[in-house]
C-alpha cells in the first residue's frame, strides 16, 4: 500500500493493486519526515483501466469478459484500489507522496479504539474492520461478544467496543438513534444487559411491551440469564401513584396528560384539591359539586326544608356548602375534571404506589414500567420527579454537610420513542423532568438513555445534552440533518446512513473524538414478541387443523350413508356446531392436506385415514 | 459561433454533397453482394460464437498472445524531436507480465543524417521490428497457439523483412497460428476487381468503403485465393454491430484455420464495440505512450529549458 497523488496535511489517497480499503479500517503511514501517523479510511473505491465508466463504450459486454476468462485471464486482475484516508491527527505538513502504508498493530492504535478500564465499559459489539488489527490484541480481549450477521451466529474477530460507564459523569447521556428495522431497539437491549451486568440502578418506560429479559436467546452459546436482574411493573397492575402524596402541581400534570385542561379547569383544580386529599375524598367532592351545580341553588334550599331522611338532608346541606365555597366555578369544569379522574382511576393508578420500583432500583436492578403510552407519559412524570427528587436530596444534602438522609443511588432512565416524551416545539408532562435531568443529572449521577427513531422531533435542549450518541440506519433526510448537526459525523458517515445494514451503527462520543462504526453485538436476551404475525397464524391453523383431525378419527370411515350420524357424533363428543355441509367442507380441507384420503365407491365418496 | 462566412458555408456545402453522392451511386446492397459472389471475388459465410468447450479446446493447445506497438513523438521542429517506442506481446492469462520491447530514437542520433520523412519511414520500420521482436520472443516463452497482432500482416513483410521470415518459419514450425487485425481498411481488393461494374465515382473506392453496412454481424467475406497480396489469406468481417468492417490477415499455408480464427476473432469482440478484440484493447491500453508520459519524461530528462527550447509557437496560443 502506498500514498499517491495529491496530498495535505489531514487527507491523503491510499493506493493497493491486492487489498481491498474498508471503510473505518485504521491505516498507518510511514512518513519519512514525520514518522508514523494514525489514518482512518473514509473512501474506499476500485478501479479497473480496462473497463472504463462509459456506457458507449461497449467493453461492457459480459460474453467477452467470461469468453477472457475461459481462456485464463481475469479482468479483475487488473483492478486497482484507492482509499481516501483522513489522518486521526492533523500532521504539520503535506504527507510525501509515494511513501508506504501498512496495518497497525493493536498496540499502536489501542488509545483511538479502547477508552477507559476494560471492567467499566459497556460491551456493545465490535469495531467493524479491525480484523487484521484485533489479531495482534491481547488474549483476553479477543472473542468477547457474539456477533449475527447474514443469518449466522459467531464469535467476533473484531476489536471490541466498550463505552466508559465510568466516562459518563465527564460526558453523560446516550441519544439511539434509528429507524424501524435498523437494530435501534437491539441496541437499546444491549445497552440494558450492559447495564444491568454492572448492576447500575436503572429505570426503564416501555411502551412497547418489549423490554422482556427472562427469556435467553437459544441460539447462542453463552447466553447471560438476567431474569433477576430486572424487574417488570405496569402501571395500574403493579405501581400507580399514592393520591395523598399528590402535590396540586402533580395531580394537574396527571390530569393534563389525560386531555389538556382549560385555564378554568385549572385554577378549578387549583381550588378544589386541599391538602391531605385522597381520591376518594377528591372524587367525592367532584361527584357532589357536580350533583350541585346541576340541582342549582333554588332547588337545594327547597329540598332541604322538606321532610327527608338524615342522610338526604346531610347530603343536600354539603352541596349548600360546596356551592357557597365554589360559586365561581363552573359546571362544565367540574365535569371535565371528573371524567379526566376517572380515567385515571380505571387505569389502576391510584391504586398503588412506586415503592417496588425504588426497592428495585436500591437492589441495583432494572426496573421495567410498562403502560399505554399516554399512562406512561402520566405516570412518569410522576416517577422521574420522585426519583430524581430523592436522589437530589440526598445528594444536597450531603454536599452541605447534612448526612444522614435517606440514601438513593444514582441510576439510569432509559426510553424508547423519548420524542413523546421531550418532543420539540409542544408540550408534554414528562418534558420538564428530562429537560431538567439532561441538563444538571449529571451532578447527580442520574443518566439518560433515549432512544427515538425521529431525532428531528427530539427536543433541541435535550439532544444538545447527550453526549453519546448511537446512531443506526437513517433514512429521513430531515433526522439525517439533524444528526449530522448533532454530532461529530463526517459527510461521507452521514452519505452511508440510509445504507447502513440492520446492526450496524455510528458511535458519536467525545470520548472517542471521532465516529466509531461499530457492529452492535447479539442480545443475550429477546424480545417476548418476535414472533412473526404470519406464523402465529399458521401455527394457530395448523394445531385447529389437529385437533379437528383427532376429533374425527374415531368416526372414521365417513361416507355417505353415515354422514348424519358422524355429525351427530362429533359434535357430541367436541361440543362443536357441525353441518353435513360444513364437515364435508372440513373433510375436504384434510384431504388436502394429507391427513385423509377420499375413495370414490358406488355409494359415493369415502373418507379414510391416510395412514390406514 | 457567429455568422458563418456565406462563402465558407458555400463550398463546404458543395464538398459534403458530392461526399454525399458518391455513397449514393453505391449500388444497393443485394446487388453489390451478388456481384461479389458472382464474379468470385469471395464467399460470405457467417460466424459463430465459441462457448465454454471450444474455448477450452482452444486453451489446451496454447495460449492467446496479443501484440501491439506504440509510439509517440514529441512535438517540434525536425530534427529536434525524440521519438519513443515500446511494443508489448502479453499472453491471456492471470500472470500480468508481458514481453516488452523499447527504443528511443532521434533525427539527430542517426547516422548518415536523414530528412523528415525518412526518419518517419525509419520510426514506421523500427516499430514493425520491435513488434516482431516481442512476438518472437513470445512464442520462445509462452508457446501460444494464436499470436493477434494489430494491423496488416504485409505491413510486417514490408517493414521488418528479415525477422518476420524468422517470424514465419517460426510460427509455421510450431503450429502457432499468426493473425493480423486490421482497425483501419485501406486495400481495394473489391473496386479492383469489379472496375467494370462500378460508377465511375467509386471506381477506387476502398474496401471497407463497399462493404460498410454489407455484412451482418458476425458476417465474413473471405476473399478468395491469390487475389491478396501473395502469400496471405485475407477476410473482412463486421465482428460487432458496427458497420464498418475489420480487416484479419492469414498465412497463406494457415488458411485451413481461417474459420476457426474467424470465430475466435467474433467471440473476443465485444458486440457494441468498434469490432476489435478485446484482448488488443487491453493490450494497446497496457503499452501506450501517452502525451502524458512523454511529457514528464522530457521534463524529467531533457529539462524544462530544453523543453522550452523544442516547444512549437503554436502550442503556446492562447485564444
Amino acid at each position: 500500500m502506498q500514498v499517491v497523488g495529491l496530498t495535505t496535511p489531514h487527507e491523503v489517497y491510499v493506493a493497493s493493486k491486492d487489498r481491498k480499503f474498508r471503510i473505518n479500517e485504521l491505516l498507518v503511514i510511514q512518513d519519512p519526515y514525520q514518522g508514523d501517523l494514525i489514518g482512518e479510511v473514509v473512501e474506499s473505491n476500485s478501479y479497473n483501466r480496462f473497463i472504463p465508466l462509459s456506457i458507449g463504450s461497449g467493453i461492457h459486454d459480459g460474453d467477452v469478459i467470461e469468453s477472457l476468462k475461459h481462456l485464463g485471464y481475469s479482468i479483475s486482475e487488473d483492478e486497482i484500489n484507492i482509499g481516501k484516508v483522513k489522518l486521526l491527527t492533523e500532521a504539520n505538513f503535506p504527507i510525501v507522496t509515494g511513501c508506504s502504508v501498512r496495518l497497525p498493530t493493536f498496540d499502536e492504535v489501542r488509545s483511538y479504539l479502547l477508552k477507559g478500564r476494560r471492567e467499566d465499559g459497556l460491551l456493545l459489539g465490535e469495531i467493524k474492520n479491525t480484523e487484521e488489527t484485533a489479531a495482534t490484541m491481547d488474549h483476553e480481549l479477543k472473542g468477547l461478544c457474539e456477533i449475527y450477521s447474514r443469518g449466522q451466529l459467531y464469535k467476533t474477530r473484531n476489536v471490541p467496543f466498550f463505552l466508559d460507564l465510568r466516562s459518563f459523569q465527564q460526558y453523560p447521556h446516550i441519544g439511539v438513534f434509528g429507524g424501524s428495522g435498523s437494530g435501534k431497539s437491539f441496541g437499546l437491549r444491549v445497552i440494558m444487559e450492559e447495564i444491568m451486568k454492572h448492576r447500575f440502578p436503572a429505570l426503564m418506560l416501555d411502551p412497547h411491551y418489549e423490554m422482556e429479559f427472562s427469556e435467553r436467546q437459544d441460539d447462542m452459546t453463552e447466553a447471560r440469564d438476567f431474569s433477576q436482574d430486572f424487574k417488570k411493573f405496569q402501571i395500574g397492575e403493579h405501581i400507580g401513584v399514592e393520591f395523598l402524596n399528590l402535590s396540586k402541581r402533580d395531580l394537574l400534570a396527571l390530569l393534563s396528560s389525560v386531555s389538556p385542561l382549560t385555564e378554568a379547569m385549572s385554577s378549578a383544580v387549583e381550588e378544589l384539591h386541599l391538602r391531605g386529599d385522597t381520591y376518594l375524598s377528591f372524587s367525592n367532592r367532584l361527584e357532589l359539586l357536580t350533583e350541585a351545580l346541576e340541582k342549582g341553588r333554588a332547588k337545594i334550599e327547597q329540598g332541604l326544608k322538606q321532610d327527608l331522611d338524615p342522610m338526604e338532608k346531610d347530603k343536600l346541606s354539603k352541596m349548600k356548602e360546596l356551592l357557597e365555597k365554589y360559586q365561581n366555578i363552573p359546571l362544565p369544569s367540574v365535569q371535565g375534571i371528573a371524567w379526566r379522574l376517572r380515567r385515571l382511576y380505571n387505569s389502576g393508578l391510584f391504586s398503588h404506589d412506586i415503592k417496588p420500583v425504588k426497592e428495585a432500583m436500591m437492589q441495583g436492578k432494572l426496573a421495567v414500567v410498562q403502560g399505554p403510552i399516554w399512562l406512561l407519559q402520566v405516570f412518569s412524570t410522576y416517577l422521574l420527579s420522585n426519583l430524581y427528587r430523592l436522589r437530589r436530596d440526598y445528594k444536597d444534602g450531603e454536599l452541605k454537610g447534612e448526612a444522614g438522609g435517606e440514601y438513593f443511588p444514582p441510576f439510569i432512565i432509559a426510553t424508547d420513542e423519548a420524542h413523546n416524551f421531550a418532543p420539540k416545539g409542544r408540550d408534554a408532562a414528562t418534558k420538564g423532568i428530562i429537560t431538567e435531568i439532561a441538563q444538571e443529572g449529571r451532578k447527580y449521577g442520574v443518566f439518560l438513555v433515549l432512544a427515538t427513531q425521529r431525532p428531528t422531533l427530539l427536543d433541541e435542549t435535550v439532544t444538545a445534552q447527550l453526549n453519546t450518541k448511537i446512531i443506526f440506519r437513517t433514512v429521513r433526510a430531515s433526522d439525517i440533518a439533524t444528526i449530522t448537526e448533532e454530532t461529530d459525523i463526517k459527510a461521507e458517515e452521514a452519505r452511508r446512513l440510509p445504507y447502513l445494514p440492520s446492526g450496524d451503527a455510528f458511535v458519536s462520543s467525545p470520548l472517542f473524538g471521532r465516529t466509531v462504526a461499530i457492529r452492535v453485538r447479539y442480545p443475550h436476551t429477546r424480545s417476548p414478541h418476535t414472533q412473526n404475525p404470519l406464523d402465529e397464524i399458521q401455527v394457530q391453523r395448523e394445531s385447529a387443523e389437529d385437533k379437528l383431525f383427532e376429533s374425527i378419527k374415531p368416526h372414521l370411515p365417513i361416507y355417505a350413508a353415515n354422514f348424519a350420524r358422524a355429525v351427530e357424533d362429533i359434535n357430541g363428543a367436541t361440543g362443536q356446531h357441525y353441518e353435513v355441509r360444513t364437515l364435508k367442507e372440513a373433510l375436504e380441507a384434510l384431504v388436502e392436506k394429507g391427513k385423509l384420503k377420499k375413495q370414490s365407491s358406488p355409494l359415493g365418496d369415502i373418507y379414510l385415514d391416510a395412514d390406514f | 459561433m457567429l455568422e458563418l462566412d456565406l462563402n465558407l458555408r458555400q463550398k463546404f456545402e458543395d464538398v459534403a454533397s458530392k461526399m454525399r453522392l458518391r455513397l449514393q451511386q453505391r449500388p444497393s446492397i443485394k446487388a453489390l453482394r451478388d456481384t461479389i459472389a458472382d464474379r468470385g471475388i469471395g464467399t460470405f459465410r457467417g460466424s459463430q460464437k465459441l462457448d465454454t468447450q471450444n474455448l477450452l479446446q482452444v486453451v489446451e493447445k496454447g495460449k492467446i498472445v496479443g501484440v501491439d506497438g506504440s509510439t509517440n513523438s514529441s512535438k517540434g521542429p525536425f530534427p529536434y524531436i525524440i521519438t519513443l517506442q515500446q511494443a508489448l506481446a502479453k499472453p491471456c492469462c492471470s500472470d500480468p507480465k508481458g514481453i516488452t520491447e523499447t527504443d528511443a530514437l532521434s533525427p539527430l542520433t542517426v547516422e548518415p543524417v536523414i530528412g523528415e520523412d525518412e526518419y518517419r519511414e525509419l520510426v514506421k520500420r523500427n516499430l514493425a521490428c520491435l513488434e516482431v521482436k516481442v512476438a518472437l520472443k513470445a512464442i520462445e516463452e509462452f508457446w501460444p497457439r494464436l499470436i493477434l497482432l494489430d494491423g496488416s500482416l504485409v505491413r510486417y513483410k514490408i517493414e521488418a523483412p528479415q525477422l518476420w521470415e524468422k517470424l514465419k518459419s517460426r510460427a509455421l514450425d510450431g503450429d502457432i497460428i499468426l493473425v493480423g487485425v486490421v482497425e483501419g481498411i485501406s486495400t481495394n481488393l473489391i473496386s479492383q476487381c469489379l472496375k467494370d461494374e462500378l460508377p465511375e465515382v467509386i471506381y477506387y473506392a476502398s474496401d471497407w468503403e463497399i462493404l460498410f453496412g454489407l455484412l451482418d454481424v458476425g458476417e465474413r467475406l473471405e476473399i478468395a485465393q491469390g487475389l491478396f497480396k501473395e502469400g496471405f489469406r485475407t477476410f473482412f468481417m463486421r465482428s460487432s454491430t458496427d458497420p464498418k468492417p475489420i480487416g484479419i490477415d492469414l498465412l497463406e499455408e494457415q488458411q485451413i484455420y481461417l474459420s476457426e480464427v474467424a470465430n475466435l476473432v467474433y467471440t473476443l469482440t465485444p458486440r457494441d464495440s468498434r469490432g476489435i478484440p478485446l484482448w488488443l484493447d487491453i493490450v494497446d491500453k497496457s503499452v501506450r505512450i501517452t502525451d502524458k508520459m512523454m511529457e514528464s519524461l522530457l521534463s524529467a530528462y531533457l529539462g524544462d529549458d530544453y523543453v522550452e527550447l523544442i516547444r512549437p509557437k503554436r502550442e503556446k496560443r492562447e485564444l
